[in-house]
């Protein structure tokens, strides 16, 4: 009975995962729902990347609603229409937007196929890496009928990347620990936002052995393998100093981010990534 | 064992249904009227176009119904269990079926099964498709309820104790092993996995409903059907044989409509706490420990409670800015009145 139950499930899993390719990192914008035709002028975010986007691109006036993570003065006055997995289908569909921008994930599967279901056009903009958010510039720029600010904001990056490589091959290679947290010590693991990013400072990532892309990192490893620089991204500074008093890890550069343009998947992504080049090389000019 | 409250008349057990279902109406109309937007109901009922139709017929419509469905299940089948185990303190996840639903939903999370970018084109298409972490949760359910009950098989005479106690280590078991999948996800899969585990009304097609629907219509059914046979298992297994009963298959087949029925609402909702507990205690201390009226009146009584919470847990959406999960209502409202009950009694629990 049991063998049999066992192999059911594992046939549900790999039927689900061949099916559905369990969350591609590089998915494309889509849409769903209904096209509105004409200009879109009620719009409705669900992350506060996707705020930032449709306001680089001068497009604030058609905001009518953000996520309750959303703390740009810009949209303090919005209504709120719930979180990322949270989002309340009835506060979006009160607004009456012609434009939903989501990022999807699974928690939020069901209230977003239902916003579409109920003829609300729902853009699917998944954010994994710098390349997806790029891509999803485009899109939003292209839904909104900004396609040429867009394409400088997406510009802009690629150049920056571009300028910070070039920079950075003159440069000496550091060994960098990025961290989100320290009790427990979350660091930025291979696939993710920051991984990216420091690799196009010319650094590596001490941690791009990490089993996912923000794994709970293992103290006793990050002892023994001695960083340069310890960056401290994380918000709150609990077990901070117990972290930094430990041999191999009490050498090391600390130094913090100074905003958190890079842990955006958004428009500031250029100026995180000039961040990070200015925290791990101190005084090198790039221009 | 407390015997008042046996015997109870068929014209009283259809009274007292009669009057749960009213309330059950009121609490129902009651939640599709308020939400988090304020509708004009003059709009949604007379212009069908109208936003606040929409939002009438098609959001919070939908909700309410699972939230009866729901509620009606878990209830009747705490009810159920609690006269089968002889146990007050059974609930309908004792048999192990929380672990294994959350042990499935999470794997599902975990791994990033069905998310919206995987929706299958056609949205408006009429076969409602089960997301992965549902279908998981409930193959979880229904195979840890089997497991528990193949596991422990063979104590015929102390079968009650040895199915709780099973159901109970692997319950810690499971937990213990989503703990250690929540050690190793992502944050953001991390906020998913806590979500769904606390439990939440969310948005079913209407195909999904009428599944639902008809599942806990016939397993509830089973339950009323065999309710006047659990009055006399309570007795004991050797009374009951006496008495006529054939005790193992009836017991096989209510633990079979139990599972069934929390397997099918815990794959739509996630683990909502209390609702199988409290509403068939409320219930007994009101109206005594016959079956065959508590099982229907706890599947009225579930289905206007957790109609109810969800609806707090919406309007509370104004305050917070977000929506609790229902079964953190359910919790809130539930521990206290569950305390203060035990305190009132002052004596054990009659069964």
């Amino acid at each position: 009975m049991m063998p049999r139950l066992a192999s059911l499930l594992l046939l549900a899993v790999l039927g689900f995962s061949s099916a559905a390719g369990a969350a591609p990192p590089q998915a494309a914008p889509r849409f769903l729902g209904p096209k509105k035709e004409g200009k879109v002028r009620r719009v409705v975010t669900l992350a506060p990347s996707l705020t930032d986007m449709v306001i680089a691109m001068g497009a604030r006036d058609t905001l009518v609603g953000v996520s309750r993570f959303d703390t740009d003065k810009a949209v303090a006055d919005l209504p709120r229409v719930g979180g990322f997995v949270d989002p309340s289908v009835e506060a979006v569909i009160a607004l009456e937007p012609d434009l939903v921008l989501v990022q999807p994930g699974p928690g939020n599967q069901r209230p977003v196929e239902r916003m579409a279901e109920l003829g609300v056009p729902v853009l699917l903009l998944p954010l994994h890496s710098v390349a997806d958010t790029l891509a999803a510039l485009r899109a939003v720029g292209q839904a909104l009928g900004h396609i040429k600010e867009a394409e400088a904001l997406s510009s802009r990056i690629e150049a920056t990347r571009a300028r910070i490589r070039e920079a950075a091959k003159k440069l000496p290679t550091r060994r960098v620990l990025l961290a989100y947290g320290f009790e427990p010590l979350v660091v930025a693991g291979p696939g993710s936002f920051a991984d990216e990013l420091l690799r196009d400072a010319g650094a590596i990532n001490v941690a791009g052995d990490g089993g996912s892309a923000y794994p709970v990192y293992s103290v006793e490893r990050a002892v023994r393998i001695r960083p340069d620089v310890v960056v401290d991204a994380a918000d709150v500074d609990v077990g901070k100093e117990k972290i930094q008093s430990l041999p191999g890890l009490s050498d090391a550069r600390w130094v913090e981010v100074p905003s958190f343009a890079l842990l955006q998947p958004g428009p500031s992504l250029a100026r995180g990534l000039e961040e990070l080049f200015g925290l791990l090389h101190p005084g090198v000019q790039v221009r | 064992m407390r015997q008042e409250g046996r015997g109870v008349s068929a014209s009283r057990i259809l009274g007292l249904c009669v009057a749960g279902l009213v309330l059950t109406v009121l609490a129902f109309a009651l939640a599709v009227r308020f939400g988090e937007q304020p509708i004009s109901l003059s709009k949604a009922l007379g212009q069908p176009k109208s936003t606040d139709a929409v939002i009438f017929w098609s959001v919070r419509l939908p909700r309410a119904l699972l939230g009866l469905i729901v509620g009606a299940g878990l209830a009747a089948s705490g009810s159920t269990l609690q006269g089968l185990l002889r146990n007050p303190l059974a609930d309908p996840f004792v048999l192990g079926v929380s672990g294994g639903a959350a042990l499935g939903a999470t794997l599902a999370l975990a791994f990033g099964l069905a998310t919206v970018g995987q929706v299958a084109p056609g949205l408006m298409g009429g076969l409602s498709r089960l997301s992965g972490p549902a279908l998981l949760a409930f193959l979880g359910a229904g195979g840890s309820v089997l497991f528990v009950l193949a596991a422990s098989r063979g104590h015929s005479a102390r079968a009650p104790y040895a199915a709780l106690l099973t159901g109970v280590v692997f319950n810690a078991f499971a937990s213990a092993a989503i703990t250690l999948i929540k050690t190793l996800s992502d944050p953001d899969r991390l906020g998913e996995i806590l979500f769904w585990l606390a439990g939440a009304l969310g948005h079913e097609r209407g195909a999904t409903l009428g599944l639902a629907a008809l599942l806990q219509a016939v397993t509830i059914g089973v339950m009323i059907a065999l309710s006047g046979r659990l009055n006399l298992m309570t007795l004991g297994d050797d009374d009951a044989s006496a008495l006529g009963v054939p005790v193992a298959r009836t017991r096989r087949l209510l633990l079979l409509a139990t599972s069934a029925s929390v397997a099918g609402a815990v794959a739509l909702t996630g683990l909502i706490g209390f609702v199988g507990l409290i509403v068939p205690h409320v219930l007994r201390l009101a109206f005594g420990p016959d079956q065959r009226l508590l099982v229907p009146l706890s599947a009225l009584g579930g289905a206007a409670f957790l109609v109810l919470a969800d609806l707090l847990a919406r309007v509370s959406f104004a305050f917070f800015g977000s929506e609790p999960p229902v079964g953190v209502i359910t919790a809130l409202l539930g521990g206290p009145l569950f305390i203060a009950l035990l305190y009132r009694r002052g004596g054990p629990l009659g069964g």
